[in-house]
């Protein structure tokens, strides 16, 4: 036995063989978050004339586990600003503490003009950016939902790399591949943003979150949605799908020719 | 250093490389309920260094504060760093407040060093406590630091096995009987299925009347000893 | 002045033989030429006033608030120097940043005067530094719900905790006032600054200590205190700053905010009515110097 101080807390290297140095260098290259641990599934969001439909299904998965299932991933920042977290948990948890104290200083200063969606994603987008560049990215795909300075309807997203979007509809994860198509046979451009209406919005919207629980694996059948307009942000946080389409697998026998 | 584990599509794989060669590790069975009078924590007694068991009788069931326990899940080492740490700030916190510190605050600093260190930590924790204001009340904070707050919540490698068994027989507002059941059929279906727990089943019961431990051995088919 | 000339007057962290910091007692003296500041405790919330004498014709009427919030549910006004009271706002809202940093939470109003109370008597025991030269008070509503940790997500069991204690109340309004010295004292009533005296006096003759006063009756109180304590001879104009805070169903639901325009004018009125009333007695208790 080495009874050597240098050797004190090291495994025996006649058991486990020599110890590696290298855990001990502070020397070489820091390295930060590698993946996601904690994740929500996708973002999806709508404009209409009046404003944004904005919803995130309740679930938290650990890989492939299903593991918390009350997790709710729209947050209201103010009576004209949602966000909506995809991606890490932990990394949703910091942002929402980071937002936490933004409303806080900003209450200090006791200006008549609340931030608004616009500037909440260009302060959002700033954040991502900086700990992209510091190569700790913040595990999230953001949409941020609400109105701009004119009251516009305004929906922008902003993702782990710092990258930004704005548009009609908007989409993230898996909502990008299965939603976003959906979303735009109603919203194909910015003009046609002013033929929909309110319930059209939340109507085609939740019927995306229904095609998103038929195909994503990593999502579940309760939901939170929030509509952001003039008249202030209404959320709801414990939807349940509606209207789901499963009796035809009666009609479903074998795989080709079996029909028994 | 290497990163803490790595998520596939079929779960987490710890990378055993992180773990310092022959470091300890508590491939562990963990769990703490909320019952009608407070919270119960439970705990298998596996310590293993790969399929070696380091300690068969091992205490995962830690004191933070007088009624703020933490079951530990992860690197030994890591886990026993962090708790000392939240144990140290309760104690501040006690003592320059006047007041002994709530629940939350517990999960709040546990949260902390587990989210700004995940880099480097391998750690899961389930913090349960009990204070007169708030009751028991159970925080999740599995391996990224996120803090979830949860009805029941388990953990560690054997909690896999058992997610169907506590979803069927859970029930809300349980006796303290049923609740030291609830958690002792859990704890027994993971050490079962799960190689990484075993030996014997701790629990520590939070109610007004302060902690008490529970002790329960396989070679008495973990019907006692009972009460200590 | 026993002081002068002595020579223990000229260095902070000198004491004098008889066991006095004179640094200190100027200090208190720069706070009895502020405008008057005062606090009421009131059983559902706090009320903050302020006797904002105006400088100039130049400054804009309304603007330059000198009530501080800190983070959302604390109010902080002071009398004397403004920059070292705008200074010790900074330094509270630092403190209770930095304790929302360790434990995602709201700093208990005891908690935060306890460390402004600490910070400002650092400043009595260096010859590098002069102490505050402002009374400062702190007025909290401190949550009586229960808080989730900040960014906590999930709510526990549906039917809530198991084994709460009923009984005990927690929470509610809190009002310390923190002097140069450091010394702090948690109160139903403070007043500071040049009409102190008249505002100390009119407080005691409020009751507060049996709680039934009302938030609403105490911003009313607080405005025509300030109106009394005011000295028209030697201060031409003021302007009055209130702020309250409420229980979280009153109507601020737990922050600190400005008294609203119509109640803070009807509040003015009745201070001005009081007023005219006894105006006769005004003359002959020639007020305090």
């Amino acid at each position: 036995m080495n009874h050597l101080p240098q050797a004190w807390g090291r495994p025996r290297d006649d058991v486990y063989g020599a110890y590696d140095h290298s855990h001990f260098q502070t020397a070489g290259p820091i390295q930060h978050t590698q993946s996601p641990i904690v994740t929500g599934t996708s973002v999806i969001a709508a404009k209409f004339k009046d404003g944004v439909v904005i919803a995130a299904d309740n679930l938290a998965s650990y890989g492939s586990l299903a593991r918390f299932t009350d997790v709710k991933r729209l947050r209201k920042f103010n009576d004209q600003v949602v966000v909506g977290f995809g991606g890490d948990v932990s990394d949703m948890q910091y942002l929402d503490r980071l937002l936490n104290s933004l409303d806080v200083r900003e209450n200090y200063s006791s200006s008549d003009t609340p931030m608004n969606a616009k500037n909440l994603h260009t302060y959002l987008a700033k954040v991502m950016y900086k700990r992209r560049s510091d190569f700790n990215p913040l595990w999230n795909h953001l949409l941020i939902a609400g109105l701009d300075a004119d009251e516009k309807p305004f929906l922008a997203s902003a993702d782990l790399l710092g990258t930004t979007f704005t548009s009609p509809t908007l989409a993230t994860g898996f909502g990008a591949h299965l939603a976003q198509p959906i979303l735009r046979r109603s919203l194909p451009d910015e003009s046609s943003v002013q033929n929909v209406t309110k319930e059209e919005a939340v109507e085609l919207v939740k019927e995306c979150m229904k095609v998103l629980f038929y195909r994503d694996a990593r999502s579940m059948d309760k939901y939170s949605i929030a509509v952001i307009s003039k008249g202030g942000v209404e959320l709801r946080e414990d939807e349940k799908l509606e209207n789901q389409s499963w009796a035809f697998a009666e009609r479903i026998r074998g795989y080709g020719t079996q029909t028994v | 250093m290497q990163a803490t584990g790595m998520l596939g599509e079929d779960g987490i794989h710890v990378d055993m490389n992180h773990l310092k060669k022959g470091e300890v590790n508590l491939g562990t069975s963990i769990m703490a309920i909320n019952f009608k009078d407070g919270v119960i924590l439970g705990a298998d007694s596996r310590t293993t260094t790969g399929a070696y068991i380091a300690n068969r009788v091992t205490d995962k069931l830690t004191q933070v504060h007088d009624t703020i326990w933490c079951c530990r899940s992860g690197s030994a080492a890591d886990t026993q760093a962090v708790a000392d740490i939240v144990q140290y700030h309760l104690g501040m916190y006690g003592i320059t407040n006047n007041e002994p510190p709530s629940t939350q605050t517990a999960a709040a600093i546990f949260q902390e060093l587990c989210y700004s260190n995940k880099d480097q930590l391998s750690a899961g924790m389930i913090i349960a406590g009990y204070d007169h204001r708030h009751g028991g009340q159970v925080y999740s904070i599995p391996l990224g630091g996120s803090l979830h707050k949860q009805a029941y919540a388990i953990g560690g490698s054997g909690s896999t096995y058992i997610y169907g068994y506590c979803d069927s027989y859970w029930q809300e507002n349980m006796s303290e009987a049923e609740g030291i059941q609830f958690v002792k059929g859990a704890l027994q279906e993971a050490i079962k299925w799960d190689g990484s727990s075993g030996g014997v089943i701790r629990m520590v019961v939070l109610t007004a009347s302060g902690a008490q431990r529970h002790l329960y051995l396989p070679d008495q088919a973990y019907k006692g000893p009972g009460k200590q | 002045m026993t002081s002068i000339g002595t020579g223990y007057d000229l260095s902070n962290s000198v004491f004098s033989p008889d066991g006095r910091n004179f640094q200190v007692e100027y200090a208190v003296k720069a706070v009895e030429n502020g405008g008057t500041a005062v606090g009421i405790k009131c059983k559902d919330g706090v009320v903050l006033a302020l006797e904002k004498l105006v400088t100039s014709k130049l400054l804009k009427p309304g603007a330059n608030k000198r009530i501080a919030t800190v983070d959302r549910n604390i109010g902080i006004v002071s009398s004397g120097l403004l920059p070292d009271g705008r200074h010790f706002v900074s330094r509270a809202r630092d403190e209770a940043s930095q304790w929302r940093g360790l434990y995602k939470a709201p700093i208990p109003t005891s908690s935060l005067a306890d460390r402004m109370g600490s910070y400002a008597q650092a400043y009595t025991l260096y010859s590098s530094v002069r102490p505050f030269g402002v009374t400062a008070i702190i007025a909290g509503w401190d949550s009586e719900a229960e808080l989730p940790v900040d960014g906590q997500v999930g709510s526990g069991p549906g039917v809530g905790s198991g084994g709460k204690k009923g009984g005990s109340k927690y929470g509610g309004p809190h009002l310390y006032m923190i002097e140069p010295s450091g010394l702090y004292w948690g109160y139903y009533g403070a007043a500071t600054g040049k009409g102190r005296q008249i505002a100390k006096s009119e407080l005691e003759k409020l009751n507060l200590s049996e709680g039934n006063l009302s938030l609403e009756e105490g911003v009313k109180e607080a405005a025509r205190i300030i109106y009394v304590a005011h000295d028209d001879n030697k201060d031409k104009e003021f302007e009055l700053e209130l702020t309250w805070i409420s229980s979280l169903n009153g109507p601020t639901k737990g922050r600190h905010e400005e008294v609203p325009k119509e109640l803070k004018e009807e509040a003015e009125r009745l201070a001005k009515k009081s007023l005219e009333g006894d105006d006769d007695d005004e003359d002959e208790d020639k007020m305090e110097e």
